[in-house]
């Protein structure tokens, strides 16, 4: 379990760092058509992955964290008794979708990984490589989905940070 | 029937505390799978949607918004405000919020706003003997000015998720803003005159002035060097964002040497888990709301409202009532993810022009933001300031007001938002 644990840390942090990096290559992208003249074939492409990939990997670790943004107005005045069912509720919700989207998610990047379908853009990447991060996440947010739902079943849940979501 | 049965469904799981990018997802996939739809759409929908090269600039903008926030910017920035206009009728407060419309200009996030200005200006406010509620309702008011000063995290998902160009409604958000900035402004002077019991601030000497602007003059050049990027095509938002990113990190790391490497990991893990929220409730929306379209509910709901409302004035005012109560349990960009698919095809249907729509429905999340019991300015102005919820509440209604006047003035001139990407 602490294993798993540290391998989500470890995922966010990768997460956080593929945002900055994608900012460092956008940057370079606009220094270099300006100042240089010369655009990049990869900076769009290669920050996008970056997205796709931190926002995918990071999902676990932010539910751990309950800083998935919920409605709390309400549950919030149920009884503990009563709460405890919502919350192991609302974490075998996510298991659910998880465990769905990541097997059909397998299925799209194993179709393409077998056939070999490339993204058809200036770099041509495989089309795999955005793909893999869709199982890839939500098999790792299925297992923590469970272990947070074994959690509130046992009376433990994080009280929302009422999300910082919006901004 | 089904209707009402699909959105009981989402509002019982949204307020059972299922997140909200999973009770949309959720319920999408269940609605795929229970129409004999292909639930292939979920995966699909999730990685077309952060494949969006827009919703790149979210990270981005937060990013910088944090790295700002941590690298103590505000201090600076009021410091030079308060320099030039402290000295006015309610000057401090004058001060305050437009250090929170400068720093809305260089941040999409009406929260980072809040918590940026609120740090330094609640205490000097107290300090000098405002009222606290007065003092709260300002700053949780002021911050929200974030989201509808460009850049806009709101906004780039409402241009995502519509298809509309983020930059016209970058463009359209400037002048709604400044008419937000007036009305504050002036609410505050008279509230000094008539209400206050501050100490008056002796004015600031011209040899004072200079320090101060100068201190504060990277975090206003950013925001100027952002705007001016976006407004002439330089670059593209998500461009912007890189940009303004990277020199977040000049200013505070290089120019001011506050950002020290524990701060820069914070904001960036902080930037992260917000993106994350953000951006999978995106994601969630985009599976129920293909879902829904298969059910045809979007246009069923069209259909009724078009039926039942047929003036454009009677469409606002009720939709302006349905999103302020909505805006009571709910947290602001679900409402504008959950509203906008079923709400736009309606008013398009009645005339309104879609970006002004969605200027429309960032002002009432703004008020969305400052209403209690869920307003996420008002937790934040409470942490900041360590203070009670009532009181904040309470300081927060004539602002309020002011903010459904300009929803009011808006609708009677579209062209406060409209005439600056359109005609300028």
């Amino acid at each position: 379990m602490r294993a798993f644990a540290a391998l989500t840390a470890a995922f966010a942090a990768v997460g956080a760092a593929l945002f900055a990096l994608a900012g460092a290559m956008l940057t370079y992208e606009v220094v270099a058509r300006y100042f240089f003249t010369a655009p990049t074939i990869w900076a769009a492409e290669l920050s996008q992955l970056c997205l796709i990939w931190g926002t995918l990997l990071a999902m676990a670790q932010v539910l751990a964290r309950g800083r998935h943004i919920a409605v709390d107005a309400v549950a919030a005045q149920l009884p503990r008794p009563v709460r405890r069912l919502t919350e192991t509720l609302a974490m075998a919700v996510i298991a659910g979708f998880a465990a769905i989207t990541a097997a059909y998610g397998w299925t799209i990047f194993w179709d393409s990984f077998e056939r070999g379908r490339t993204t058809g853009s200036m770099l041509d990447l495989p089309a795999w490589l955005a793909e893999l991060p869709v199982p890839l996440g939500c098999a790792v947010l299925f297992v923590q989905a469970l272990i947070s739902m074994r959690d509130a079943w046992a009376g433990r849940w994080i009280e929302a940070g009422h999300g910082e979501g919006e901004r | 029937m089904t209707v009402i049965l699909i959105l009981a469904a989402l509002f019982a799981l949204l307020l059972l505390r299922v997140p909200v990018a999973f009770a949309l997802g959720g319920l999408g996939l269940a609605l795929l799978i229970a129409g004999g739809f292909s639930p292939l759409m979920a995966p699909q929908a999730m990685l077309s949607t952060l494949d969006g090269f827009i919703l790149l600039a979210v990270p981005l903008f937060l990013l910088m918004s944090n790295v700002l926030l941590k690298g103590g910017v505000g201090a600076d920035l009021f410091a030079a405000v308060q320099a030039w206009v402290g000295h006015w009728p309610g000057g401090l407060a004058v001060a305050t919020i437009l250090s929170c419309a400068i720093f809305a200009a260089i941040s999409g996030s009406s929260v980072a706003t809040a918590a940026t200005i609120g740090t330094v200006a609640i205490p000097e406010m107290i300090g000098r003997g405002y009222r606290k509620d007065f003092v709260y309702g300002l700053l949780a008011a002021g911050g929200t000015l974030g989201i509808l000063i460009p850049p806009s995290i709101p906004m780039i998902v409402y241009g995502f998720i519509t298809e509309e160009s983020v930059i016209a409604l970058f463009l359209a958000g400037i002048g709604p803003g400044l008419l937000l900035v007036v009305l504050f402004v002036v609410f505050a002077m008279l509230h000094a005159r008539f209400l206050g019991g501050q100490e008056a601030v002796p004015a600031a000497s011209w040899s004072e002035r200079l320090r101060a602007s100068r201190r504060a003059l990277p975090s206003l050049a950013l925001a100027a060097l952002v705007i001016w990027g976006i407004y002439s095509g330089a670059f593209t938002p998500t461009e912007a964002a890189a940009i303004g990113f990277a020199a977040s990190l000049a200013i505070t790391g290089l120019v001011l040497r506050t950002l020290t490497w524990k701060a820069f990991r914070d904001a960036a893990m902080e930037a992260m888990m917000t993106t994350v929220a953000i951006l999978l409730i995106i994601a969630g929306a985009k599976i129920f709301g293909k879902a829904i379209t298969l059910y045809r509910i979007p246009q069923e709901i069209s259909l009724f409202i078009s039926q039942t409302i047929d003036t454009a004035g009677a469409f606002i005012v009720v939709v302006a009532i349905v999103l302020l109560v909505m805006g009571l349990v709910f947290e602001a960009l679900s409402m504008v993810l959950i509203m906008t698919p079923v709400l736009l095809p309606a008013a398009m249907g009645l005339g309104f022009d879609p970006i002004w729509f969605g200027i429309f429905m960032v002002v009432m999340v703004e008020c969305a933001l400052i209403t209690p019991p869920v307003g996420l300015n008002l937790y934040v102005i409470q942490a900041v300031a360590r203070a009670r919820m009532a009181e904040v509440a309470r300081g927060v209604l004539p602002f309020l007001l002011l903010m459904l006047v300009t929803v009011g003035l808006l609708y009677a001139f579209p062209s406060i938002a409209l005439y600056i990407p359109f005609h300028l």
